[in-house]
């Protein structure tokens, strides 16, 4: 009995006791070259300044069937922090979604720099939350002006140091301004199994009929055609088909063409013009280019597989049961990586549509729906040593936080930084100029040649639009609803989401209205507009 | 009872522990398997534990010799057996170093959490059931019923404004922003199986413990708390349980992350690119369950008693 | 006198620290749910008054509403009928197990599970039973009926039945310890007496053993409506409601209007009609479903 008592309070002490020593925090530095870590702890920093650099680049975690641990970004935070041994980074993982940034933002605890999709920023500049960059991107970049060489790019002006400067520069919010600063990049395309395409006799289609007959093709041979979910079709799909349908017409209703992005955006509609389109009866369910978007949608529906919601879309590429997988740039190397793929692959992009596939198909290929991977932006937080009741400028122009933001952007932009962060591993494009793409991500550069889209729908409204439009979209693809409820619901989701965006946000409709009136000999040569809803709409 | 009787009761009940078991035995196969194990061949035992096994029973034959792996970059390498040996010992526990790593800060915030709670929940639940159960003053029947109120309230009408409540506290990001909700929560079943336990002591005890000159203090330190070690027992088992298993709560009060417990930092690890090694994810899962697996070998007894109080509540 | 009143001062000094507690964070949320949802706000702005406005928003406008609500009913329901039948049947079964090591062995072995987080149970089943290549799928494929494999979560006409067998088959250590408990408390006479009449069998378990278990019954069906009212934590993980709102309770639309879509007062007036379609089912409950031992005081 006594043994007996021994063993088990002998052993509940050994457990507690191996439980102790396993949850004792770990050394400050985990990697080889920890002879470099900061030797500065959080205490006497002057300035302790969170980053939130987005999943890509997170230390410490291991990248899909990569036996590597990242630490390119600890490292560059290292050499930071021995610099200015008054300042303290602090790299942290937050949910990368704008639920968790608004609580964060509208009560100033956000971390300084964050990557978030610039047009959520759009959606929140008039709120005073974000850093304008523009002031310093203008500006020299001071780490690379001590180098001494005036002809390296970024002794100038920051700006030069980028390479898709159309993509980067028109990151500008609708007021002109930059919060941006465009990292990296990333871009959609179809992963083909060439394999398989070689068997079949067809090569990459280049429109969209010839891309119907291959996924026809597909699946008359028992494979899976194409590989999507559910958010590669209410974001990319979306955007692609929409400026595929209404291309021709952006002469009649792009309103607004603002000097500064328009040399990059060409064009772009923003949400005070969706909203202006949609109460002159667009994107009702009478539009029938409107129409159109879905019904084709649909129709494309009938080759991807069948579970939209599953997220591991990979695993039926390598194992070879699809013909096509449609997802990010990022995913390549994880193909390049996988020790038991038995074909070859190569990447497309999606053909244009023809007059065969509807009558109202501009006919022009199809757009870069991609760009901008990582975002960085510089947060109201980092400006938290000023008073708040300044003005946004003398908060910038006091802030001493500030400055140190700044310059760990400017330094990590610095060629030799950058190689170390972005091509660690052959996850994004570079966007600076002297480091090139690891060779896995080439075929992303031509489909970044390519002009930009009409919008972002899914970024254009609140959240409670995309929720509604995405599960909506989901369930018309999945036949739980027929085509007119659909679009009656997503009829009053715009409505809805337009009286909140008008309700929120000051837009000069009778502006829009006076130029929407100078556009109507243009609009007159086009066929099939809607109707205009009765003058009582508005 | 027939045996053969006996033998159907038998082969029922193990069916049913066999369904109800199965999930967790396809989580414990997916801790130690690489996600091509996991792409090429669902059912399949760890490749990790057959070679080992296979090295074993030729070590056990005798044999020597080299033996061929494949390396990370696939290529096929001669080494000794040995070196064999750990290298499958590694692509075994590969999923378990991985997750610890990421669930070791959660695990420590779980501890912290809970047993704050716990503490925090028995020293004021039984305080204050003390002195419900043995003392008469004014309004305090009032008193009790405002305390055992709180129960008609359910968790989804006050979920938002807490948060809103805790927000204005400055408490998000905290661990106060769990442990002092949890705390005025969970102590309302506490005084209730407090106050029954204390209302069944003999009040001679009391009586004479007053007679002696003892003070609240001393009755609560020498009389109380030596005598009701079951009841702690079954409160802090069952508030221990509930403030492990919460979900919603601390996934929503802590904003930027750092003070996530196990529940919501399991949920977020799914979500985060360390979900992109399975192995990573079905650890977590697994070493996330010892705590508690622990707790119920080491006191059964109590876990078992706390749970069936339960049936106070009704 | 003065010594009970100083004693009485002392009392409240004492439980002060639980009284403040239960204001803080119980009483004063329960206030704020109900007056908050007169008003529309966002965090950090300033708050409008808007009357019932939400109430009636929520009740006659919002196309979620009705579908949600009767989706909570139906897994309300599907969880009540499960949670009373197969624990009730697996205890009975362990009770009438001769030795008291088999028992005891066959408790614990259906309470092992309850070690696991709910949160990871949750994902280990949208995973490993109902992913694309989960173990429901790879079965299917196994006999050849690879054609049926779905994706149950997502699709339209199984998502709600998917969400709804999660756990099977459903014998919650707890429920079975309940039952279980309920079971060893009934009196040798009753079990003696039952047998003398020739009553033995699903006879017995149906006329004499449920009956006896009643109070039992009555926990676990109270207990698991006020879980399937409010809880939203399975469908939140499992589905986030989707497709559409084929899988949304009102639960999960309060937390995503509240967390997601900034609408805080709305969030709070969805809180406050749970609350009430709670209580209505409590009292129900407790009026009319008489307990054991209700039943045996009237017939003695």
């Amino acid at each position: 009995m006594s043994l007996r008592k021994i063993l088990r309070y002998g052993s509940l002490a050994v457990i507690v006791l191996g439980t102790t020593w396993l949850l004792r925090p770990p050394p400050e530095e985990r990697h080889a070259d920890a002879g470099k870590a900061a030797k500065g702890t959080r205490e006497d920093a002057r300035f302790v300044l969170k980053i939130a650099p987005g999943s890509s680049y997170l230390p410490g975690t291991q990248p899909f069937g990569l036996d590597l641990t990242l630490h390119g970004l600890s490292d560059v935070v290292a050499d930071f922090e021995q610099r200015y041994p008054d300042t303290k980074i602090e790299i942290i993982n937050v949910p990368g979604v704008r639920e968790y940034l608004v609580t964060q933002l509208s009560s100033g605890q956000a971390p300084d720099i964050i990557n978030v999709n610039v047009e959520d920023v759009w959606t929140d500049v008039q709120k005073g939350w974000y850093v304008p960059l523009d002031q310093f991107l203008e500006a020299p970049n001071p780490f690379v002006v001590e180098q001494g060489d005036p002809s390296l790019p970024g002794s100038k002006e920051w700006w030069d140091m980028f390479t898709y400067q159309g993509i980067s520069r028109g990151k500008a919010a609708p007021d002109n301004l930059n919060y941006c600063l465009t990292y990296d990049m990333i871009e959609t395309g179809i992963y083909y199994n060439r394999t398989l395409f070689k068997t079949w006799g067809v090569e990459p289609p280049q429109t969209w009929e010839e891309f119907l007959a291959i996924l026809q093709r597909a699946k008359q041979e028992g494979k899976i055609p194409l590989l999507m979910n559910l958010s590669n079709f209410n974001d990319w799909c979306t955007d692609l088909f929409f400026d595929q349908l209404y291309y021709d017409l952006l002469p009649g209703i792009d309103l607004i063409q603002d000097p500064v992005r328009e040399q990059y955006l060409q064009g772009y509609l923003d949400w005070d013009e969706i909203a202006f389109l949609f109460r002159k009866g667009f994107f009702h369910a009478d539009d029938v280019r409107y129409r159109e978007v879905w019904r084709l949608m649909h129709d494309l529906k009938q080759y991807t597989n069948r579970d939209m919601m599953g997220t591991d879309l990979l695993r039926e590429f390598v194992t070879g049961n699809a013909a096509m997988l449609w997802s990010v740039s990022a995913i390549g190397f994880r193909l390049q990586a996988d020790r038991d793929l038995g074909f070859e692959w190569g990447v497309f992009y999606l053909p244009r549509f023809t007059k065969q596939t509807t009558p109202y198909a501009s006919s022009v290929d199809m757009c870069v729906i991609g760009g901008s991977g990582t975002q960085l932006e510089i947060t109201c937080s980092a400006i938290g040593d000023t008073d708040p009741n300044l003005s946004m400028a003398e908060r910038m122009e006091k802030s001493e936080r500030l400055q140190r933001a700044v310059a760990f952007l400017q330094f990590l932009c610095l060629p030799e930084n950058y190689a170390r962060i972005v091509n660690e591993y052959p996850c994004m494009l570079p966007n600076i100029k002297g480091v090139a793409a690891l060779p896995v991500l080439k075929p992303f550069e031509e489909i970044l040649a390519r002009r930009y889209t009409t919008t972002k729908w899914v970024y254009t409204f609140d959240l409670r639009f995309g929720e509604i439009q995405s599960r909506m979209l989901g369930l018309f693809l999945a036949d739980g609803v027929s085509e007119d409820e659909y679009l009656r619901w997503e009829e009053d989701n715009i409505r809805a989401a337009t009286e909140n965006l008008l309700r929120r946000k000051s837009v000069d409709m009778d502006k829009l209205e006076h130029i929407w009136e100078g556009k109507a000999a243009i609009r007159a040569t086009y066929r099939d507009l809607p109707p205009e809803p009765g003058r009582d709409a508005r | 009872m027939s045996p053969a009787k006996r033998l159907l009761v038998h082969v029922v009940l193990l069916a049913f522990a066999m369904l109800t078991l199965l999930p967790f035995a396809f989580m414990l196969n997916n801790v130690f398997r690489t996600n091509s194990e996991f792409y090429h061949s669902f059912f399949s035992l760890p490749r990790s534990f057959r070679e080992l096994a296979a090295l074993g029973t030729d070590a056990l034959r005798g044999r020597s010799g080299e033996v061929e792996i494949k390396d990370a970059e696939g290529q096929v390498l001669t080494v000794t057996r040995g070196e064999a040996v750990a290298h499958w010992w590694d692509q075994a526990t590969r999923g378990i170093r991985r997750s610890w790593v990421v669930i070791r800060p959660y695990m420590l915030n779980s501890f912290i959490v809970s047993l704050t709670t716990a503490f925090g929940v028995a020293l004021i639940g039984s305080v204050t059931a003390y002195i419900l159960a043995r003392y008469r003053f004014v309004g305090s029947k009032l008193v009790f019923v405002f305390i055992i109120s709180t129960m008609m309230f359910p968790g989804v009408l006050t979920l938002v404004p807490s948060f809103l409540l805790v927000k204005k506290m400055g408490l998000l990001n905290t661990y106060w922003a769990m442990i002092l909700p949890y705390i005025a929560g969970g102590q309302v079943f506490a005084i209730f199986v407090f106050k029954s336990f204390f209302e069944g002591l003999d009040e001679d005890l009391f009586e004479s413990a007053r007679i002696d000159g003892a003070g609240h203090v001393g009755i609560y330190w020498h009389l109380v708390l030596p005598l009701s070690k079951p009841a702690f027992s079954v409160v802090v088992i069952m508030n221990l349980l509930g403030t492990w298993n919460n979900f919603l709560w601390p996934f929503i009060t802590n904003t930027e992350g750092k003070c996530h417990v196990l529940a919501s930092g399991l949920y977020n690890l799914a979500r985060s690119p360390h979900a992109s090694n399975f192995s990573t994810v079905y650890a977590a899962y697994a070493v996330s369950s010892l705590p508690l697996l622990v707790l119920f070998v080491y006191a059964t007894k109590p876990f078992i008693q706390g749970m069936t109080s339960g049936a106070l509540k009704a | 006198m003065n010594w009970r009143l100083r004693s009485t001062f002392t009392c409240y000094t004492i439980v002060l620290p639980s009284l403040v507690l239960l204001f803080t964070f119980v009483y004063l949320p329960v206030v704020w749910a109900f007056s908050k949802s007169l008003y529309e706000f966002e965090v950090g702005s300033p708050a409008r008054f808007v009357g019932l406005s939400n109430y009636t928003e929520y009740l006659f406008s919002d196309p979620t509403c009705w579908p949600s609500l009767l989706n909570m009913l139906l897994l309300t329901l599907f969880a009540v009928v499960v949670r009373l039948t197969f624990p009730l049947v697996v205890a009975r079964l362990i009770y009438a197990l001769p030795s008291e090591r088999g028992r005891h062995f066959y408790r614990i072995l259906f309470l092992i599970p309850i070690v696991v987080p709910g949160v990871a149970v949750q994902l280990i089943w949208m995973g490993l039973i109902y992913g694309d290549r989960g173990l429901l799928n790879e079965l299917l494929r196994l006999v050849g009926l690879g054609g049926w494999a779905a994706g149950w979560l997502s699709e339209p006409h199984t998502a709600l039945a998917a969400v709804a067998m999660v756990g099977f088959p459903f014998i919650g250590g707890f429920e079975v310890l309940v039952y279980y408990a309920g079971f060893a408390s009934i009196p040798t006479s009753v079990n003696e007496a039952a047998l003398l009449e020739g009553c033995v069998g699903v006879r017995k378990f149906l006329l004499i053993d449920i009956p006896m278990v009643l109070s039992q019954v009555k926990l676990i069906l109270i207990l698991t409506i006020i879980g399937g009212v409010q809880s939203f934590q399975n469908v939140f993980i499992l589905t986030r409601g989707q497709p559409g709102f084929v899988t949304n309770v009102p639960g999960l639309w309060m937390y995503l209007n509240a967390f997601s879509f900034q609408r805080m007062g709305y969030a709070c007036a969805i809180g406050v009609l749970l609350f009430l379609v709670i209580l209505v089912l409590t009292v129900i409950n407790l009026k009319y479903f008489k307990s054991a031992e209700q039943l045996q005081g009237k017939a003695s």
